[in-house]
């Protein structure tokens, strides 16, 4: 059986810093119109026109591509859980919009002080009902 | 039925980007005459008043040489097509390349280059596939035109309407190869491999943000090899762009202007392998290596027409001042096709462009399907259906034994 040798190229033929073709120009261009529909928390902030080389080019392609695959994997996740079959469909979107920790300890600070707001609130309609003073 | 395709259970296509046949494959007309490449006396007129006569030359180089990269779009492609003859009964001469390539930087001397050509030595990979299995002699890009609207047709027969680059929404009932056979009953599978997530895909609007699933990294393709857990249908995607990741450096190897060719050689040669090394991969898979188009670089074979697609597109949109029908097929590019059912040195003559891709998956693994674009039902397939009879002129899988003669590569 013949084997054939394959040259590799020098390690100059290698350069991120060489200028966007046309082809990744056009590419991030999809690219961003994709993002643009992600949740915004999941969106890069990364300005196109300013990415001149192609290992810019690069890094944002590789953060939407691995944004919409993440967004999906929750919405997926989202839908295999017990119970998720009474979901709506807003609520399976949202699910790619995975809240972060800081978000969710703010949401369950603002749940607890609403539950002893109405626990409050309660005990000062029944003390008004009982004539005590709450 | 032939064993070759009785044997057969996964088609592989890998599409590279922006080379032309004559570029790739011409130097090898001297030694294997029946491959339509290179032959005295091909060239271009110049720019200069007398119109000097450049001729086709091997001096192609792996990088460094087509900067700026070729003009591909839509009206470049006809300038090199058509020469700038613009009447309503031209012919077509492809004497506009060096013309076209003059426009972009304005030095005569450099726009030679545009008719610069491999010697076959220097690309030992694609040289060696083309010369021990099938090589397409009439391949064509689907459009005069650029990439995106090119791989759209291997993906859905058609670039609805699109002759550029700017994003390409599916608003037809044609469906991806893709979802076609994903929708079958009983299922098929299927698979888009992109490089890796720095490289992504070029099918991003309507594939990749809809239905990520549908998609896999290069490692997972050289994992499903070796597990012989490869889908029905798999397309690959090369490296689109130079980057480094936490393993190294990831060189570009789709061999796009001015990227190094010798980096889309190892990559060709990996992916050979990649199915060679699995015995029970290699006699059931039958691999395309092929090109979305020939990147403005020339070529001498005159493109023909074709069925009209559904769609038109305007003069403004052509930017030619000229509406386009989709009548007309796009310069030939390389297409070789690989399997050790094929017999060593097979030319292939019919005319093919990149709907062939989903006609002939669909006609393999589905059968009768629609809807489907006019260009697609009407495109030739390279790989006969499994029927009970099977046209010897037309089945390229023909050899009663397998081979045991197939090269590998030292990669």
């Amino acid at each position: 059986m013949t084997l054939i040798h394959v040259p590799r190229p020098p390690k100059s033929a290698m350069d991120p810093n060489r200028p966007v073709n046309a082809l990744l120009r056009a590419q991030m261009e999809h690219m961003q119109d994709a993002e643009l529909k992600l949740p915004v928390r999941q969106q890069t902030n990364i300005y196109i026109n300013a990415i001149k080389t192609e290992g810019e080019a690069g890094e944002y392609i590789r953060r939407v591509t691995e944004a919409i695959n993440q967004a999906h994997d929750a919405a997926a996740r989202k839908r295999g859980r017990p119970g998720s079959k009474k979901r709506g469909v807003i609520d399976i979107a949202a699910a790619a919009d995975d809240k972060s920790p800081k978000r969710r300890s703010r949401a369950a600070a603002r749940k607890k002080a609403k539950t002893k707001l109405s626990k409050k609130a309660k005990t000062k309609k029944s003390a008004a009902k009982g004539g005590r003073k709450a | 039925m032939p064993p070759g395709l009785n044997n057969l259970r996964h088609i592989v296509v890998l599409m590279m980007e922006n080379r032309s046949f004559d570029h790739m494959l011409g130097g090898l007309t001297a030694t294997h005459p029946k491959i339509d490449g290179i032959t005295p006396g091909l060239s271009n007129p110049d720019t200069s008043p007398a119109q000097n006569r450049v001729p086709a030359q091997p001096l192609a180089d792996f990088q460094g040489q087509l900067e700026p990269d070729p003009d591909h779009h839509f009206p470049a492609v006809d300038l090199q097509i058509f020469g700038g003859d613009t009447s309503p009964n031209r012919v077509a001469s492809m004497q506009g390349f060096v013309k076209s390539y003059f426009n972009q930087r304005r030095d005569l001397k450099h726009s030679q280059k545009i008719m610069y050509y491999f010697p076959p030595e220097k690309l030992p990979v694609l040289t060696t596939l083309a010369t021990e299995f099938a090589v397409f002699n009439r391949w064509f890009a689907s459009i005069p035109g650029p990439t995106i609207c090119n791989r759209a047709f291997a993906h859905y027969g058609t670039s609805f309407g699109r002759v550029d680059m700017n994003l390409l929404y599916v608003n037809e009932p044609f469906k991806s190869i893709y979802n076609r056979l994903i929708s079958a009953r009983p299922k098929r599978t299927a698979k888009l491999y992109y490089y890796d997530t720095t490289s992504s895909t070029m099918e991003i609007t309507n594939l990749l943000q809809h239905q990520p699933e549908l998609f896999g990294t290069y490692p997972q393709f050289l994992s499903d090899c070796r597990k012989g857990t490869l889908p029905d249908y798999s397309f690959v995607e090369p490296n689109y762009n130079d980057h480094d990741t936490d393993s190294g450096e990831e060189i570009a190897n789709d061999q796009h202007p001015d990227h190094d060719v010798q980096a889309g050689e190892l990559y060709i040669a990996s992916v050979y392998n990649a199915i060679k090394q699995n015995p029970d991969l290699w006699q059931s898979t039958a691999l395309l290596i092929v090109y979305d188009e020939h990147g403005g670089i020339y070529d001498h074979v005159v493109p023909p027409a074709c069925t009209p697609d559904k769609f038109t597109a305007s003069a403004n949109a052509t930017g030619t001042g000229m509406p386009f029908a989709f009548d007309r097929l796009g310069v030939r590019v390389p297409a070789i096709l690989v399997s050790p059912w094929i017999p060593k040195g097979t030319v292939v003559d019919r005319v093919f462009d990149h709907a062939s891709i989903p006609a002939t998956i669909t006609k393999f693994f589905l059968g009768d399907y629609s809807p489907r674009s006019p260009r697609e039902t009407s495109a030739d397939i390279f790989i006969e259906a499994k029927t009970a009879t099977v046209d010897p002129a037309r089945n390229l899988l023909s050899l009663d034994k397998i081979r045991t003669d197939c090269p590998d590569f030292d990669v």
